[in-house]
């Protein structure tokens, strides 16, 4: 699933230098992700995952790593 | 007049009424006029009438009272963005040469020259000894903002207290501003929009609401905030109402409070301000439209019935008693207004701008009810997140670069709102791109890093010599 994330993010809405030394726990938001790369995350995340995650949940504490973006994910995963 | 008259004549007859709101402070009308006479008297002693000052402050009451009190003595107030990278930031204090800069605690590590600094807490330690602020003359400078400029180095616009006075006064006309009204602030200080929210609401007597910065990442915090503290207006960009409208659980948040919603800075995309428009059933939506040299030049109250999802709204009618004419030949939209900007300033003092219509760079036509479309660019400048863009500053960052031979920036269509930059980059023999690229994050702003970058052995040229964008554009 990261994987999947990581072109996503990588390949459509921020650039990173060297994408193999960004970690799962390294800050997207610091890295540019920003109001609008995470509206169109969210609406990618539903699409591919085919989930709803809820308005109230969409918060910097969930978007801002790999990692909290997949504990996110599985949470709405049944 | 001086652009900040009005707000003493409001603390005259309402003192206490509540002026500004951050998180859990708020203060009074007079509780204000107090911190800005503070700040005066300091100021006063340093004698920097028609100076320059730099505010190195967030967004919030502080950064507000400096820019009063900075008024009050007859100096122009320059917010930076300290977001911005050190190199950008010291450009700007190298090419504005304030007389001071006005932060918070001891200099910052990216200021070379470090006796410019002033402390504001200790600024607001000073006993007060000056009452009225003196009479500004039509054209003396009350701002300086600055954005991308097209030289591919930040330029600052310069504008006038008869400038944002006439903008100032016809936002609260036209948007019927009173005592009663609650405004939301988002808008950064060295951003246009923020005039609105500094301004025209303290000169009628609302209660000016700072949103925390963090819920532009947060929509239905946003909203619930919107709903909590029973905001009436707010002015602000597409991007982030398109977000709102999208996921800021507005279904089950109405905003029954919010009689009028205003925004500019970018295009609209239809389909999310449909939807907006359906959430917000009883808001008034305004689409406000003008370059930061000439602030709102037109606008266009949404009229639903009108909306579709394959065309771009209008931009309206002249707004502010502004002329507005279309040059025959480019389709250019040409303003001629009181709003308009003094000139550009450069190396510590005014360029004044001759020319009494101010070219916009902007394509418009007009449709069968007499308001202006909007159809582009006539140059390569774009829109980000609501920030203007120059792909000559972009560039410029990159030729800098050790490795970098030549490059080409151009705007792709952000599929959400707006454009985001993407570089074409030619190396020279031997570089590494992800090793080369690497010092722009220090020196370009989030909203002006390219979101993709294409290694080219040559840039394609027009038969001129020039590089030739739209073939590069068609490479993204």
């Amino acid at each position: 699933m990261k994987q999947q994330l990581r072109e996503f993010i990588f390949n459509e809405l921020i650039f990173v230098a060297e994408p193999d030394k960004f970690s799962d726990d390294d800050d997207l938001l610091e890295a540019g992700l920003d109001s609008m790369g995470i509206m169109r995350l969210i609406m990618h995340i539903e699409e591919q995952f085919n989930i709803t995650l809820p308005d109230s949940e969409i918060d910097p504490d969930n978007v801002n790593s790999f990692n909290a973006l997949e504990q996110w994910i599985l949470q709405h995963k049944t | 007049m001086n652009i900040i008259s009005p707000f003493f004549q409001q603390c005259d007859q309402s003192p206490d009424n509540s002026a500004l709101i951050e998180e859990n402070t708020s203060i009074s009308y007079a509780e204000f006029k107090t911190r800005i006479e503070k700040i005066a008297t300091f100021l006063t002693n340093k004698h920097v009438k028609d100076q320059c000052i730099a505010i190195a402050l967030d967004r919030g009451i502080d950064a507000a009272s400096c820019i009063y009190g900075v008024l009050h003595v007859g100096a122009i107030y320059l917010p930076l963005d300290i977001k911005n990278p050190a190199t950008r930031l010291n450009f700007i204090i190298h090419d504005a040469r304030p007389s001071f800069i006005i932060g918070r605690g001891s200099a910052p590590d990216w200021l070379e020259n470090k006796h410019l600094w002033l402390d504001i807490s200790q600024l607001l330690l000073n006993d007060v000894h000056i009452h009225t602020p003196p009479q500004a003359n039509n054209t003396d400078l009350a701002a300086i903002l600055y954005t991308s400029g097209s030289t591919g180095k930040p330029k600052g616009v310069a504008l006038s207290h008869q400038a944002l006075l006439n903008f100032s006064s016809w936002a609260s006309y036209t948007f019927k501003l009173d005592q009663q009204d609650r405004i939301a602030s988002l808008a950064p200080f060295h951003f246009d929009l923020s005039i609105f929210d500094l301004f025209s609401s303290l000169a009628s007597g609302a209660s000016v609401y700072f949103l925390p910065a963090r819920f532009s990442l947060s929509p239905s915090r946003l909203t619930a905030w919107l709903s909590e503290h029973k905001i009436t207006i707010w002015y602000t960009v597409p991007s982030i109402l398109s977000f709102v409208a999208l996921k800021g659980a507005l279904a089950t948040t109405p905003l029954p409070h919010l009689k009028r919603l205003l925004f500019a800075g970018e295009v609209f995309p239809s389909q999310n301000l449909i939807k907006l428009a359906y959430l917000l059933a009883d808001t008034a939506l305004y689409n406000l439209y003008g370059p930061t040299e000439t602030n709102v030049c037109c606008y266009w109250q949404v009229e639903r019935q009108r909306l579709s999802p394959d065309h771009t709204i209008p931009i309206g009618r002249a707004a502010g008693a502004a002329k507005l004419d279309i040059d025959p030949v480019t389709a250019e939209l040409l303003v001629d207004s009181l709003n308009n900007f003094s000139g550009y300033w450069q190396q510590g003092q005014l360029k004044p701008q001759t020319t009494q219509y101010y070219p916009t760079g902007d394509k418009v036509s007009l449709n069968v009810q007499g308001e202006l479309l909007y159809h582009g660019r006539l140059d390569r400048m774009l829109k980000c997140s609501g920030y203007r863009v120059e792909p000559a500053e972009i560039e410029q960052c990159i030729n800098q670069l050790n490795g970098v031979q030549n490059s080409a920036v151009v705007g792709i269509k952000d599929q959400a709102s707006g454009q985001r930059p993407a570089a074409a980059i030619v190396l020279k023999s031997s570089s590494n791109l992800a090793e080369t690229i690497k010092p722009l994050r220090q020196q370009l702003p989030p909203y002006m890093q390219p979101c993709k970058f294409l290694v080219l052995d040559t840039l394609p040229t027009l038969s001129n010599g020039k590089t030739d964008y739209p073939s590069v554009q068609k490479l993204f």
